[in-house]
């Protein structure tokens, strides 16, 4: 398909603005990996030393080369602070973001279509307002919070789901559902109240167009107008805002992680800044990125699946 | 508009929604109840970087590497080194030369049985620069290591350096073995030592799954067959984990966390007097903190029971000198310059220093810090002195305030080491020390004690010295605060060796 080698061609460039961003921001910001590692015990000659030993004394331009000529073979470097291949690190960390990431989606989608559709078909009714009410307090709620609330009341107090961790899917599928309910539910709360809104603005503008009015003047009923009809348009804008927000997840995992001690990408992510700890960030950041574009490229070829009105040539 | 979608599938989706939630529930019933009593579950604020002890300077990583490695000598209780892989050792009259006595029959995980030959071959290896070892200049001193015979190994020092013994109890000390460093063989991740536990299984951020070593060499030991550490950086998951009874210890409870956990009579709080000394750091070098009038002021301003009590708990205890209070090098002195907000002031207009305006700035990863920080711009304030404080990441700290000199104020937590130079060494020497506190006297001092090795006279050299810097008040001494873990209530023996901030789980039982 030319429209998927087009598009592929145009994200390397992405990730390449990403990399070179995340390169010099590292640059800019205070403190390295040497005088992370060594602390307040930190000595002059050892900070030099152990600079000169990781090689940060030498040009920038020159590491930043080196680094993109690693790169372009698929190299993603070793972390000077796990002493481990990034890629190896990154791989065995994938699949707990993924997971987290879809699952809350899941979470997401599953509690704001219905009620956006339920609160559009009830405009303005009590159950509408009540809607729009929760998806305000689940936007203002931090999901930090959340989930520790939901840890305390049922990881903790009532022992239904466990208290940190994970499981992979290979390993035990209940178990890695288990792990996932928590966490799922905590981030996806935050996006079901955003896309909630979208879903009853959407279907609400739907419902006043005039093919509306003419499925109904033939005596269709106002489920089957709605599902054949209203929901195939409505769900158009909100498949591109939730394709999207599967990407901010990738990246939004990050507290969710911490909060439920997963070994994910996001924690990698938040360490690797932490210890300054270049290689790291920079193959995690790239991996983000990288995902975020070809999502965004499943969405919109999505869109020729739910509207065959759009064609890409 | 009438509901008219049809009702089957919608109940058939309920129904299956129903038996997922029921199964997941009932999946879920051993979350709370008792582990196994040989199996020990460990909840630890973090994670170790790596598991290679000489790749790393993260306490994280000793406090689970102590598990898997052992050293020629470790602390006891009391922070005594005492034997540990060698049996005994001498020291020659001039102090550079130190012979050890290896213990025999000691076995690595892999089967080798332990020689002098490993430990030459570790030695080396951490002084080796393609090993980029951050503690590599600790054994700097080392100028050769022989292997006299299979079971005596001798280290042969450049200059007399009375800290050797104390660094090779330190975690980065651990002995590794020799075939496997000639092997190139990724500690890293596949640690092979003499300690009493291997790595079961390491989820990075998550857990690490240690397994009994039936060939350690102390007879009995460990007593556990599995421990598990668990990585929650969360305080209140630690402590909601410790009292659903998931958790059999965890390495902190805040104090705020404290009533809640002590009423609860399945679990006991342990009490240990940390070896940190908290401060309220002073940039000697600005002109106006130059003076010690207006250092002297700063501590009469600071009200420091009440800072230690409200930020760092009820039983943390004040320092009157920069030494922690369980060290035997600490000595005792009076309150130098108890709190006196009318004699400040006074010290203050006597320097000139009137509405002097202060930077401060305040550690993020450390809210107790910051904590302490508030109050303590509230006590400047009542002597005229305005304090500005400024949250500041770590990394941003250690570079721009620690090695930049970039602050007026700043208030941290100086840990402890095994021996007095570690904490002490290049105070006096203002390039050498971050709050860049000049005293030759001071200096020469923490110098001679380097070199001298009988404990007497080197406890007098530091005494001495101590005293001086008090005299100098180089910073605000704040004091030492008290840690508290926790474990459930028929755990025995869970040791935390305060002199190297490490647990060790050989006699452990529950």
């Amino acid at each position: 398909m030319p429209l998927v080698v087009k598009r592929l061609l145009a994200v390397a460039p992405t990730v390449l603005v990403v990399a070179t961003v995340t390169f010099l921001a590292l640059q800019v910001i205070p403190g390295d990996i040497a005088q992370v590692m060594l602390g307040v015990d930190a000595r002059p000659e050892d900070l030099a030393r152990l600079r000169r030993e990781f090689g940060l004394d030498r040009p920038l331009v020159l590491r930043y080369l080196e680094w993109l000529g690693h790169l372009a073979r698929g190299d993603l470097g070793t972390s000077i602070t796990y002493r481990e291949p990034v890629a190896r690190l990154i791989v065995a960390r994938m699949p707990v973001t993924l997971s987290v990431a879809f699952a809350a989606m899941v979470v997401a989608v599953a509690v704001a279509l219905p009620l956006g559709i339920v609160a559009a078909r009830r405009a303005w009714s009590p159950g509408d307002l009540a809607v729009l009410a929760g998806s305000q307090l689940g936007l203002a709620i931090p999901t930090f919070w959340l989930g520790i609330l939901l840890l305390l009341g049922l990881a903790a107090a009532v022992p239904l789901f466990p208290l940190q961790g994970y499981a992979a899917l290979s390993a035990d599928p209940v178990e890695w559902l288990r792990h996932l309910t928590l966490p799922a539910v905590a981030l996806g709360t935050e996006r079901a109240a955003a896309l909630v809104r979208l879903v009853r603005g959407s279907v609400l503008e739907e419902m006043t167009r005039d093919y509306v009015r003419t499925a109904r003047s033939k005596g269709l009923a106002g489920a089957v107008v709605l599902r054949r009809h209203v929901l195939r348009n409505a769900l158009i804008p909100v498949l591109t805002v939730a394709g999207l927000q599967l990407g901010y997840l990738m990246g939004g995992t990050i507290v969710i992680e911490q909060v439920f001690g997963l070994p994910g990408l996001g924690r990698l992510l938040l360490q690797g800044i932490y210890a300054r700890d270049l290689v790291v960030v920079q193959g995690a950041v790239i991996t983000i990125a990288l995902t975020f574009a070809l999502l965004n490229l499943a969405v919109d070829l999505l869109y020729t699946a739910v509207d065959p009105r759009i064609t890409y040539d | 508009m009438r509901p008219t979608t049809p009702r089957g599938p919608a109940a058939r989706w309920r129904l299956a929604l129903l038996v997922l939630a029921a199964a997941l529930a009932a999946a879920g019933v051993p979350a709370g109840a008792q582990t196994p009593r040989d199996r020990f579950t460990f909840a630890l604020s973090g994670s170790p970087d790596t598991l290679d002890p000489q790749g790393t300077a993260a306490t994280l990583a000793f406090q689970v590497n102590k598990s898997l490695f052992d050293t020629l000598v470790e602390p006891d209780d009391e922070g005594r080194i005492v034997p540990s892989l060698a049996e005994s050792w001498t020291v020659s009259p001039d102090g550079l030369t130190w012979t050890f006595k290896l213990r025999p029959n000691v076995r690595f995980h892999h089967g080798k049985t332990l020689d002098a030959g490993d430990v030459k071959a570790t030695f080396e290896r951490i002084v080796n620069p393609a090993t980029r070892s951050p503690k590599r200049s600790d054994f700097a001193a080392i100028r050769s290591i022989e292997a006299v015979d299979p079971l005596t190994v001798r280290f042969v020092l450049g200059e007399r350096f009375a800290p050797f013994l104390a660094t090779l109890a330190q975690g980065w000390g651990a002995i590794l073995p020799a075939d496997l460093i000639a092997r190139n063989h990724e500690f890293a991740t596949r640690p092979v030592g003499t300690g009493p536990f291997t790595v079961a299984e390491w989820q990075r951020d998550s857990l690490i799954r240690l397994t009994r070593f039936d060939g350690y060499w102390i007879q009995g030991e460990p007593r556990l067959r599995e421990v598990l550490i668990r990585f929650v950086p969360e305080s209140a998951v630690k402590v909601a984990g410790l009292l659903a009874g998931e958790f059999d210890a965890i390495d902190a409870v805040a104090f705020l966390d404290l009533p809640r956990v002590r009423a609860n009579p399945n679990v006991r709080v342990i009490r240990q007097v940390t070896s940190l000394v908290n401060v309220v750091a002073i940039n000697n070098s600005r002109p106006a903190l130059r003076d010690v009038r207006v250092r002297r002021a700063l501590w009469h301003a600071i009200d420091r029971r009440q800072v230690l009590r409200t930020a760092y708990g009820e039983e943390s205890v004040p320092v009157n000198v920069f030494m922690d209070v369980v060290s035997p090098y600490y000595v005792s002195i009076p309150d130098p310059y108890p709190y006196d907000p009318e004699r400040a002031r006074r010290l203050l207009s006597e320097a000139g220093a009137g509405g002097l305006t202060l930077d401060l700035a305040l550690p993020q990863p450390y809210p107790a810090h910051i904590e302490a920080g508030q109050l303590v711009q509230a006590m400047l304030q009542r002597v005229g002195i305005t304090a500005r404080p400024r949250v500041v990441e770590w990394g941003f700290w250690l570079s721009r305030v620690f090695a930049g000199g970039e602050y007026d104020l700043t208030i941290i937590g100086h840990t402890g080491k095994l021996d007095p130079d570690g904490r002490l060494a290049g105070y006096g020497t203002p390039s050498r020390n971050y709050v860049r506190y000049e005293n030759p006297k001071v200096e020469d001092l923490i110098l001679a004690g380097r070199i001298t090795t009988n404990p007497e006279l080197r406890k007098r050299i530091y005494a001495e010295a101590l005293k001086m810097m008090a005299e100098d008040a180089p910073m605000v001494y704040l004091g030492t605060p008290v840690l508290y873990m926790a474990t459930r209530q028929g755990v025995r023996n869970f040791r935390q060796l305060y002199a190297i901030d490490t647990f060790d789980f050989r006699k452990t039982t529950k």
